[in-house]
C-alpha cells in the first residue's frame, strides 16, 4: 500500500513531470512487454511496475508479503526506475532504508503549498500528526554542501514532503533523453511493427456453431428493388451519366414581327431614359480650356458633396497612358439600381424658346393714350403724401400727408391753392363726386372732417354752408351713438364726425350724400355710413372679419366691403346678408377698385398681387397678376378710359389696359402698359402710397413717400 | 368620423387601390426581397409614381397591375421550385450524403428567359432600342476577372466576351458604326441599326478592379438577362446575313485572341458561300439592276395578283426603297478608309481598332501571329503607333497615333496626318455626341474640322494651317466681307451716337431736378422725341418683364426655370471662354 501511495505522491517541479511522462511511456510500452511475456519467461520487473491497475498492484503486494526476497523489485517499481541491475539494487537498498526512515509522508493532497507557507508544519502524515518543517540550510551551507559533495548536484528538493531527493542515474538519463525529444526509455522503439492481438483465421473452435442462415445465400430483395429503381431511372433518363452538353437553345425569336400588333395586357411600358452622352470634357484628350485650373479644383473640394462635379476633366497625351476607370463597376451598378428601383414617369420635356411662353399681347402703341411719362410734380408737403383725390372736373387735386396738412393744388399749373393744417397725420381725403358740391372729406385719426373748399360759385357756396351747418342733429339710437358723434368743426367751419376707432378709409356714394367710413379695428362695427344732408349715421350691417375698405357700386345700391381675405357685396336696400362673396385667395387685401361698368373689380393685396374679378363669371378671380415685389397700396380704375393702375411700396406704379366688352362671351382684355418708376426709392419704407386717375384725361396722379405728387400724362 | 373613413365592405378607390408599396407587394406575392428583386429585374417591372402617395413619401410604389403581372409569371413558381430544391441539396450536404448532393446538383431545375424577352420586346426594334445598357454591361463583364468570391464564373466572362465579339463583328461587317469617342471612362461607340441609335461603352482593355460598394447579386441578375437578350439579338442579326449562329471559329485565330478577326472572316466566308441564294444577291447587285428587277417583279406580280391587293405591292416597293436608302447612309462609312492599309503596332488598343477600321472599310493587320499581312508589306499606308519605336521606319507609310483614326471616323473625312504624327501631342479629341451650336461653345478644333469637311465636300484641297489661324482671330472674320464690315461700322457709329445722347439726357435731367428742388412750379420734362433715346435694351427688358405679369403662375415658374437653365448654360460657356482667354494670354 505504501508503495502505491508513494507512487501517487506528486513530486513538484521536474520530478512530477518526469513521473507523468514515465507513466505514459510505460503505457505504450505495456503491450510490447506483455506480448513478450506470453512467449518468454523472463520477467522484467520494471515493465510490470508501470501498470496502474489497482488489482494488479494489490496482487503484487500479496506477492510482496509472501516473498521477502522479491522486495527489491517492488522497491524498484516504486521508484519507477529502469536500468542496470546494479544500480537498481543500490537504489533499492536506499529506498528501502529511506522508506523506513521517512515514515511521515504528507497527506494534504494536491493543494497549493503556500497555504502552509506561514505554518510550522507542512502537512499531516497518515496518522494525522503534523509534519513539522525542517530547518532550511542557509545558502552558504548549501553551497558548501554542493561543493563538498558532487552528489548534491543530483539532489532535488521536494517541497511537498520537505525533503531532498537524490536523482538516480537512470532518472538523469531520462531527463537527458527527454530534453533531446526522444522517448525516455532507451529501448523503446516508437516505430515498432504492429502486432495484432487476435488471430483472424478461423479458429478450430468457433464461438458459435450455428449453421449459416439461408438468407446469406439468397439475393437481396431490397437491393434488387433499389437496382430496379435505378435502372428505371436510367431508362427514363432521370440519371444521366455523361454531363449534357450545354446547348444555346437559340432560335429566331422575332421571326414574325408582324404579330407585334397584339395588345399586351400589361401597363404601358416606359422605356428607361438613355444615359447621357459624353461631352467634350470627358475626352481623354480634351481641349485645354475644359480642364479646370488648380484653384477651381480646390474650390470643388469646398463644395457640398452633391454639388461637386462627378468627373473632373483630365488630359492624357497618349492613348496608352489612360488608366483603368475606377468607377466603372460602380457606375454600372448605379445604372442597374436606377433601372429597377427608380419610378419611371413619362415627362414632357419642353424644348421651346422660353419667350414663346409669354402671352401674345396687342402692341402698346395701339392702346394709346395712357400715362407714360412724368409731366408735373407737386411739391410742398413735408411728410409722406398718403392720399390724393381729384374733384369732379379734374381741375383740382387734394392731397393729405403725414405732416398733418391737406392741400389743394391746381392740376394744370401745379400751384398750391389752399392748405389746412391738422394735428394728426392725414389718412384719407375724398372729394365729393358731385359737380357743384366741392366739399372734401378728410380722415385723420378717429376724426372725419368735412371741409368746405370754397372753390365754387356763390350760390353753391350758400348751399354748402347750409349743408355743413350742424343744426339740430337727430338723436341717434344708442348703438350708433357709441360709434360716431357729429360735432361742429370749430377750426375750419365744417363738420367733424368723431368715431370710436381710427378711420382707415372713406368713400363717397355716387350721389354725394352718403359717405362710408371703415374702421379697420372696429370689427363687427367697422363700417358705418353717414348721410350728410340729414347728419345721420347708420350702421347697416354686421361685418364678418376685419374690414379693410369699403366701396360703393358706381351705379347700383351695392356696397363692396373688403375684409382681409374676401370681398363681400351687400345690397344696401336689403342688408341682411351679403349678396355675393368673392374669394381672392390672397393673404391680406389692401385696396379695392370697381370698374365704372360695375361688373368688374380689382383687388390689390399686401403680397404684391392683384386680382381681377369678373362678377358675371365667377366668384373666383378671373386673373391674378403678380406684378409688384412689395405691398400694393392702391388700385384704381379710370372713369372713362379702359385703364387701371396699381401703386406699390416698391416705388413703382403699373398702368394697365383693362378693356371690358359688352359681349358677355368675351373675357376682359388686360394688357400691362407701363411701369412708372420716377418716385425715389431711397426714402425709408417709401414707395408710392396712392394713385388716382384724372377723371377726364388719361392721366395718373401718384403720391409718393418722398413727399411729392406726380402727374403722368400720355 | 375620421377624414378618410371608408365604410366596411366598400372597396378602396383611387391611388390607394391602384398602387401598393413594396412591402405590400412582397406580402402579396409571398416572396422574399431577393426573389422579388430578381423577378423585377428579369420582368422589367419598375416602381411607379402615384399622383398621391397614400402610404407616405418614403415608400416605393408599384402598380397593382404590375404586381398581378408578376403573380402570374410562371417563373415565380420556378424560382420557388429552385428554392425548395436548394433546401434538398443543403439537407443532403448536412447529412454528409455527398453522393446524393452531387446527384441532386446535376439535376437542378433550370429556367429560360426567351419568353420574357419576347414579352418585353415584342418587336426587334424594341429590343434594339433598349440595347444600350445591355451592351455596356456585357462589354464591362467581358473584361472583368472571374472571381469566386463574387460568384462570377469564368464561363460567364467567356460568354460575355464571345457575345461582344459577335456583336462587333456584325456591326463591323454591316458598316453600321457611326461614331467613336475615346473618353476617360472607356471608348464609346455609336452604331445605327434599323434606325435606332445604339450607344455603348467599352472599358479600356486594362484589368478592372472590384469595388466593395457594389452588390454583385443585382449585377449578375441583370447580366443573366442581358446575355440572353444579346444572344438572341446576335442570332437574329446573323440570321439576317444568312450566317449560321453560333459561329464556328478558326481555332488557331481564337487561340491567338484574335476572335474578332476570326469572326469577321467567318462571316465573310459564309455569306460568300451563300451568295448564290436569292436573299443576298439583291444587296450585292447594283442599284440599277435592283430597280429593273423590282419593276419586272412588280409587273409579274400585277399579273398574278388580283387587283384588290395593293398593300402587298406597296410593301414590296417599300422594301426595295429601304435597301437603297440604307446603302445611301452606309456608303460614306463603308468607303472612308477604302484604299488604305493599316498596320497596328503592339501598344495600340488592338481590339478597338480591329473593330473600327474594318467597319469603315479599311484593311488591318497587326503585329503577331495570324495576322493577314506582315509589317514589311510595302502596300501598308498607315502604321498606327502610340510610342516612338526604334524599329525600322518605312518611308512608304505614315506613322500616326490611334487618335487620328477616331477623329477621321467622327469627321467622316481623312484628316491631315501631320498633327497626329508619332511623338507629337495630338490635337484635342472632341466628342462627336455634342451639338456645339446648341451648347453655345465651339472649340477651335471643331471649327477646323468643319472647314476641312466643307473643303472635302467641294473637292477643294484645304490649305494646310490656314484654317485654324483664320478662325482664331475675330478680326479676320470681319475682313471676310466688305459689306458686313461697312454695316458693322455704321452700327457702331449709331451706337456711339445713342450713348452720347443718352448721357446728355441724363445730365440734363439731373440738372433740372437739382434746380427745381425749391421751386413748386411745374417741371416740364423733355420732349417726347427724346423719350425713346434711353437704352433700347432696358426698354426691351421692361417690356419682357411686363408680359410675364400676365402669365399664369405655372407658366411663370416654368419660364423662370427655363431662364435659370439658360443662365447656367451661359455661365458654363463663359467660364470656358474665360479659361481659354487666360490660356491664350499665357501663351502670348
Amino acid at each position: 500500500m505504501i508503495q502505491t501511495k508513494r507512487k501517487r505522491v506528486p513530486v513538484r517541479s521536474l520530478k512530477e513531470e518526469e513521473d507523468d511522462l514515465l507513466l505514459l511511456d510505460s503505457n505504450d510500452y505495456d503491450g510490447d512487454s506483455l506480448s513478450g511475456s506470453l512467449h518468454s519467461d523472463i520477467f522484467d520487473p520494471e515493465d510490470d511496475g508501470s501498470s496502474e491497475d489497482g488489482e494488479r498492484e494489490s496482487s503484487e503486494d500479496e506477492v510482496d508479503g509472501l516473498e521477502g526476497s522479491d522486495d527489491n523489485d517492488d522497491g524498484d517499481e516504486s521508484e519507477l526506475v529502469d536500468g542496470s541491475d546494479q544500480g537498481s539494487e543500490q537504489q533499492d537498498e536506499e529506498s528501502d532504508s529511506s522508506e523506513d526512515e521517512v515514515a511521515p509522508r504528507n497527506t494534504v493532497g494536491d493543494i497549493p503549498l503556500d497555504w502552509y507557507k506561514d505554518e510550522k508544519h507542512i502537512g499531516y502524515d497518515i496518522t494525522g500528526k503534523m509534519i513539522t518543517k525542517k530547518e532550511k540550510p542557509d545558502k552558504l551551507e548549501s553551497f558548501l554542501a554542493t561543493s563538498d559533495d558532487y552528489k548534491n548536484l543530483y539532489k532535488i528538493y521536494d517541497e511537498y514532503n520537505d525533503e531532498k531527493v537524490e536523482l538516480t542515474k537512470k532518472e538523469i538519463m531520462f531527463i537527458h533523453r527527454m530534453l533531446k525529444g526522444k522517448a525516455p526509455h532507451a529501448d523503446f522503439d516508437p516505430h515498432a511493427p504492429y502486432v495484432d492481438w487476435f488471430i483472424c483465421d478461423d479458429a478450430r473452435h468457433p464461438l458459435s456453431s450455428a449453421p449459416e442462415p439461408k438468407r446469406r445465400f439468397l439475393p437481396s430483395k431490397s437491393e434488387a428493388k433499389m437496382v430496379a429503381k435505378l435502372v428505371r431511372a436510367i431508362r427514363k433518363g432521370l440519371i444521366k451519366f455523361d454531363k449534357p452538353e450545354e446547348e444555346l437553345n437559340l432560335y429566331l425569336l422575332w421571326a414574325g414581327d408582324s404579330t407585334s400588333d397584339q395588345k399586351s395586357k400589361q401597363l404601358t411600358y416606359i422605356p428607361p431614359p438613355k444615359r447621357k452622352l459624353p461631352g467634350h470634357e470627358e475626352s481623354y484628350n480634351p481641349c485645354l480650356e475644359f480642364i479646370p485650373t488648380e484653384e477651381e479644383k480646390a474650390s470643388y473640394k469646398l463644395m457640398p458633396e452633391e454639388d461637386q462635379p462627378k468627373l473632373i476633366p483630365q488630359r492624357f497625351t497618349t492613348l496608352r497612358s489612360i488608366p483603368a476607370y475606377v468607377n466603372a463597376l460602380k457606375e454600372s451598378f448605379d445604372r442597374c439600381l436606377d433601372l429597377y428601383l427608380c419610378p419611371r414617369v413619362r415627362k414632357k420635356r419642353i424644348n421651346i424658346d422660353p419667350e414663346s411662353l409669354k402671352p401674345k399681347l396687342p402692341s402698346r402703341n395701339d392702346l394709346r393714350p395712357y400715362p407714360d411719362s412724368c409731366y408735373l410734380e407737386y411739391k410742398g408737403h413735408t411728410g409722406k403724401v398718403t392720399t390724393i383725390s381729384t374733384d369732379y372736373y379734374g381741375q383740382w387735386i387734394a392731397s393729405g400727408s403725414t405732416d398733418g396738412s391737406v392741400r389743394i393744388w391746381e392740376v394744370e399749373t401745379g400751384r398750391c391753392l389752399k392748405i389746412w393744417q391738422f394735428d394728426e397725420a392725414i389718412k384719407c381725403v375724398a372729394w365729393n363726386p358731385l359737380s357743384g358740391l366741392s366739399i372734401l372729406a378728410v380722415a385723420m385719426g378717429r376724426d372725419l372732417v368735412i371741409l368746405n373748399t370754397e372753390l365754387d360759385t356763390d350760390e353753391e357756396q350758400e348751399y354748402i354752408k347750409e349743408l355743413l351747418h350742424l343744426g339740430n342733429v337727430i338723436e341717434p339710437n344708442a348703438s350708433v351713438a357709441a360709434i360716431a358723434r357729429w360735432l361742429p368743426d370749430e377750426k375750419y367751419g365744417g363738420i367733424m364726425i368723431r368715431h370710436f376707432k381710427n378711420v382707415s378709409s372713406i368713400d363717397w356714394h355716387r350721389k354725394g350724400d352718403y359717405l362710408s367710413t371703415v374702421m379697420a379695428s372696429g370689427e363687427t362695427r367697422g363700417v358705418v355710413i353717414h348721410q350728410i344732408s340729414k347728419k345721420l349715421t347708420q350702421k347697416p350691417f354686421k361685418i364678418r372679419g376685419l374690414p379693410v375698405t369699403a366701396v360703393f357700386h358706381p351705379s347700383r345700391s351695392y356696397l363692396f366691403i373688403a375684409t382681409r381675405k374676401n370681398v363681400r357685396v351687400y345690397n344696401l336696400l336689403k342688408v341682411d346678408e351679403p349678396v355675393k362673396k368673392l374669394e381672392t385667395g390672397m393673404r391680406e387685401i389692401s385696396s379695392l377698385a370697381i370698374h365704372p361698368g360695375g361688373d368688374n373689380l380689382i383687388v390689390g393685396s399686401k403680397e404684391g398681387k392683384m386680382c381681377w374679378f369678373d362678377m358675371d363669371l365667377s366668384s373666383k378671380p378671373y386673373k391674378t397678376l403678380k406684378n409688384h415685389p412689395k405691398d400694393i397700396t392702391n388700385v384704381e380704375f379710370h372713369r372713362s378710359y379702359p385703364l387701371f393702375a396699381s401703386s406699390s411700396e416698391d416705388s413703382t406704379a403699373y398702368v394697365f389696359h383693362g378693356k371690358v366688352y359688352n359681349d358677355l362671351n368675351e373675357n376682359p382684355l388686360i394688357v400691362p402698359l407701363e411701369i412708372l418708376r420716377s418716385h425715389s426709392t431711397s426714402s425709408n419704407g417709401g414707395g408710392v402710397l396712392d394713385c388716382k386717375f384724372h377723371p377726364r384725361q388719361p392721366w395718373l396722379f401718384t403720391a409718393g413717400a418722398d413727399s411729392n405728387i406726380k402727374l403722368y400724362c400720355h | 368620423m375620421p377624414k378618410h373613413y371608408r365604410p366596411a365592405g366598400k372597396k378602396k378607390e383611387g391611388n390607394a387601390a391602384r398602387y401598393m408599396t413594396r412591402s405590400q407587394a412582397l406580402k402579396h406575392l409571398q416572396v422574399n426581397l431577393n426573389l422579388f428583386r430578381r423577378l423585377c429585374i428579369v420582368k422589367g417591372i419598375f416602381p411607379r409614381e402615384p399622383k398621391k402617395k397614400v402610404k407616405g413619401n418614403h415608400h416605393t410604389y408599384y402598380h397593382v397591375k404590375d404586381i398581378a403581372f408578376l403573380m402570374h409569371e410562371p417563373l415565380l413558381e420556378k424560382f420557388r421550385e429552385i428554392k425548395t430544391y436548394q433546401k434538398k441539396v443543403k439537407k443532403a450536404k448536412a447529412k454528409k450524403n455527398e453522393e446524393l448532393a452531387r446527384l441532386l446538383l446535376t439535376r437542378q431545375p433550370t429556367y429560360k428567359l426567351d419568353r420574357l424577352i419576347r414579352e418585353r420586346y415584342p418587336t426587334f426594334i424594341d429590343a434594339l432600342r433598349d440595347l444600350d445598357d445591355c451592351l455596356t454591361m456585357v462589354h464591362l463583364f467581358a473584361v472583368l476577372p472571374a472571381s469566386d468570391r463574387e460568384n462570377l464564373e469564368v464561363k460567364r466572362v467567356h460568354n460575355c466576351r464571345r457575345l461582344t465579339h459577335e456583336w462587333q463583328a456584325y456591326i463591323s461587317r454591316c458598316h453600321a458604326l457611326r461614331k467613336v469617342f475615346v473618353s476617360v471612362k472607356g471608348i464609346y461607340y455609336q452604331a445605327e441599326l434599323e434606325g435606332q441609335k445604339i450607344t455603348w461603352l467599352t472599358p479600356h482593355a486594362i484589368q478592372q478592379v472590384f469595388t466593395n460598394d457594389v452588390d454583385f447579386g443585382v449585377l449578375l441578375t441583370f447580366l443573366e438577362f442581358y446575355e440572353t437578350l444579346l444572344a438572341f439579338i446576335n442570332f437574329k442579326l446573323y440570321h439576317s446575313l444568312n450566317v449560321k449562329y453560333p459561329p464556328i471559329l478558326d481555332s488557331r485565330l481564337e487561340a491567338l485572341a484574335a476572335d474578332l478577326y476570326a469572326l469577321s472572316r467567318y462571316i465573310d466566308a459564309s455569306s460568300r458561300g451563300m451568295a448564290v441564294e436569292p436573299k443576298v444577291d439583291a444587296s450585292s447587285s447594283s442599284q440599277s439592276n435592283d430597280r429593273e428587277e423590282s419593276e419586272l417583279r412588280l409587273a409579274q406580280l400585277q399579273h398574278q395578283l388580283p387587283s384588290s391587293e395593293p398593300g402587298a405591292l406597296m410593301h414590296l416597293v417599300a422594301d426595295n426603297n429601304k435597301e437603297v436608302e440604307e446603302d445611301e447612309e452606309t456608303r460614306v462609312c463603308k468607303s472612308l478608309f477604302k484604299d488604305l492599309k493599316f498596320f497596328l503596332s503592339r501598344e495600340v488598343p488592338r481590339e478597338s481598332l480591329l473593330f473600327v477600321l474594318p467597319a469603315f472599310g479599311g484593311m488591318v493587320s497587326w503585329e503577331g501571329e495570324g495576322a493577314p499581312f506582315k509589317e514589311d508589306d510595302e502596300s501598308i499606308t498607315h502604321h498606327i503607333i502610340d510610342k516612338p519605336s526604334a524599329g525600322h521606319v518605312y518611308l512608304s507609310r505614315v506613322y500616326v497615333q490611334p487618335q487620328w483614326i477616331y477623329d477621321c471616323v467622327n469627321a467622316r473625312i481623312i484628316l491631315p496626318t501631320e498633327k497626329y504624327l508619332v511623338g507629337r501631342i495630338p490635337p484635342p479629341h472632341l466628342s462627336p455626341f455634342v451639338d456645339n451650336e446648341a451648347e453655345g461653345y465651339v472649340p477651335d478644333y471643331a471649327e477646323t474640322i468643319k472647314r476641312l469637311q466643307a473643303a472635302a465636300r467641294n473637292e477643294v484641297l484645304p490649305l494646310p494651317g490656314v484654317g485654324k489661324e483664320d478662325l482664331e482671330d475675330p478680326q479676320n472674320l470681319l475682313y471676310a466681307g466688305v459689306m458686313s464690315r461697312a454695316e458693322e461700322a455704321e452700327a457702331a457709329k449709331n451706337k456711339k451716337k445713342m450713348a452720347a445722347q443718352e448721357k446728355q439726357y441724363h445730365e440734363e435731367l439731373k440738372m433740372e431736378i437739382t434746380a427745381s428742388k425749391d421751386v413748386v412750379a411745374p417741371v416740364v420734362a423733355e420732349d417726347e422725341g427724346e423719350e425713346s433715346v434711353p437704352d433700347a435694351m432696358q426698354i426691351a427688358q421692361e417690356n419682357a418683364d411686363m408680359s410675364t405679369v400676365l402669365m399664369s403662375r405655372k407658366k411663370r415658374k416654368l419660364y423662370e426655370a427655363m431662364k435659370i437653365g439658360q443662365k447656367k448654360k451661359k455661365a458654363s460657356v463663359e467660364l470656358i471662354e474665360q479659361r481659354k482667354k487666360k490660356l491664350n494670354d499665357a501663351q502670348s
